[in-house]
């Protein structure tokens, strides 16, 4: 049980900016293009939230480094 | 205590206690009112926007003030203003910080250890875990510095691993940060614009509102040292916009205040602060207007 909590841990911390651009980012922007009748299919969207995530955890940080 | 040696008998850290202590038994009946309420507006607004009784837009807005209202009733908590110490009371500290703070997404438990070790270390640029924000240079910087949200906690916890209470209620905080986590992330992709306009977004702006107001202009450019460390400063804005946090200073010094009580307890400690060169004491007004704000 620790282990998995220890593996679970480390994951969360390294990619948890990856996730989230990937679901949060990637469901608002699918939202968004949904709501302004943009019809690129729902990949684009999700795989642009992703790409916001691994540019962010590549830089360290979503906006300005401090 | 410092320059305590220079100061008259009359303004003695006794003398002042003893008055500071008078302004910190009131039951503070209005964060209660404040924290509860603006959070049951704020779970009230999801259904109301969700069945469209209201649009996104005015939901926004009202949880964007919602969220501007929400650390204060968790941070009298934080100080047991609610308990006043007495055990069978501690419930309802605990209970108002955690429902506050659902607004802002904080985990109660993560806010209350390193809000503690602020005021154990304001201003020391190793052990202040807002010295980020209390240091900046200007409101862009404290923007910038608010960015991390709970992760900037990360390096705080590096420095106090071996204090065993810190880690305990720090560890119990962030697994609270990632259950708050973990549901933005279901309720987005339910609800991807609400959640956003009505959590995320609110989160971030009322998380600069808090790091500006109570972060940054109570502690620009001050020193570290009990009186030295928070300041008097005015501003443009009312006060009720800003939480009063022109009068931080003495929340700093006594934490027991009840913050509606601040203005009249300031009045009467004025002759002690100025003594004391806390800074910019010396504008304290004789009366700070629209006192009490207990009179609501």
């Amino acid at each position: 049980m620790d282990k998995l909590e220890t593996i679970l841990s480390n994951h969360i911390s390294k990619w948890n900016m990856v996730w989230f651009g990937l679901i949060f980012w990637g469901s608002v922007f699918n939202a968004i293009a949904i709501q302004f009748e943009v019809m690129l299919g729902s990949l684009i969207w999700y795989l642009s939230g992703l790409a916001l995530g691994l540019i962010a955890k590549i830089r360290g940080t979503w906006l300005w480094k401090v | 205590m410092e320059g305590l040696e220079q100061i008259p008998e009359e303004f003695s850290f006794e003398k002042e206690k003893e008055i500071a202590r008078s302004f910190s038994k009131r039951f503070q009946w209005e964060m209660m009112l404040i924290g509860v309420g603006q959070a049951t507006i704020w779970l009230c607004l999801w259904p109301l926007v969700i069945y469209g009784y209201i649009s996104l837009a005015l939901g926004s807005f009202i949880a964007i003030i919602c969220a501007c209202f929400a650390y204060l009733p968790s941070h009298e908590a934080q100080h047991g203003n609610f308990s006043r110490g007495n055990p069978k009371r501690r419930w309802i500290d605990s209970f108002v910080s955690h429902f506050t703070l659902i607004t802002l997404m904080f985990p109660h438990d993560l806010m209350r250890c390193t809000h503690m070790k602020h005021h154990a270390y304001t201003n020391n640029s190793e052990k202040d875990p807002d010295y980020d924000t209390s240091s900046s240079k200007s409101i862009w910087d404290v923007i910038v510095a608010t960015q991390a949200g709970i992760t900037k906690y990360q390096s705080i916890a590096e420095i106090y691993k071996n204090d065993k209470v810190f880690m305990k209620s720090f560890n119990k905080g962030l697994n609270i940060g990632l259950v708050y986590r973990a549901i933005l992330l279901i309720l987005v992709v339910i609800f991807p614009l609400e959640t956003l306009l009505l959590w995320w977004l609110p989160s971030k702006i009322g998380v600069i509102y808090l790091s500006a107001f109570f972060g940054w202009y109570p502690h620009y450019q001050t020193e570290t040292g009990r009186y030295k460390d928070t300041r008097f400063w005015t501003h443009w804005m009312p006060r009720y916009l800003n939480h009063s946090m022109q009068l931080h200073f003495i929340h700093h010094l006594h934490p027991g205040i009840g913050h509606y009580d601040e203005p009249k307890a300031i009045e009467a400690l004025k002759p002690f602060l100025v003594a004391r060169k806390v800074p910019g004491a010396e504008e304290i007004p004789e009366r700070v207007k629209y006192n009490p704000l207990i009179r609501l």
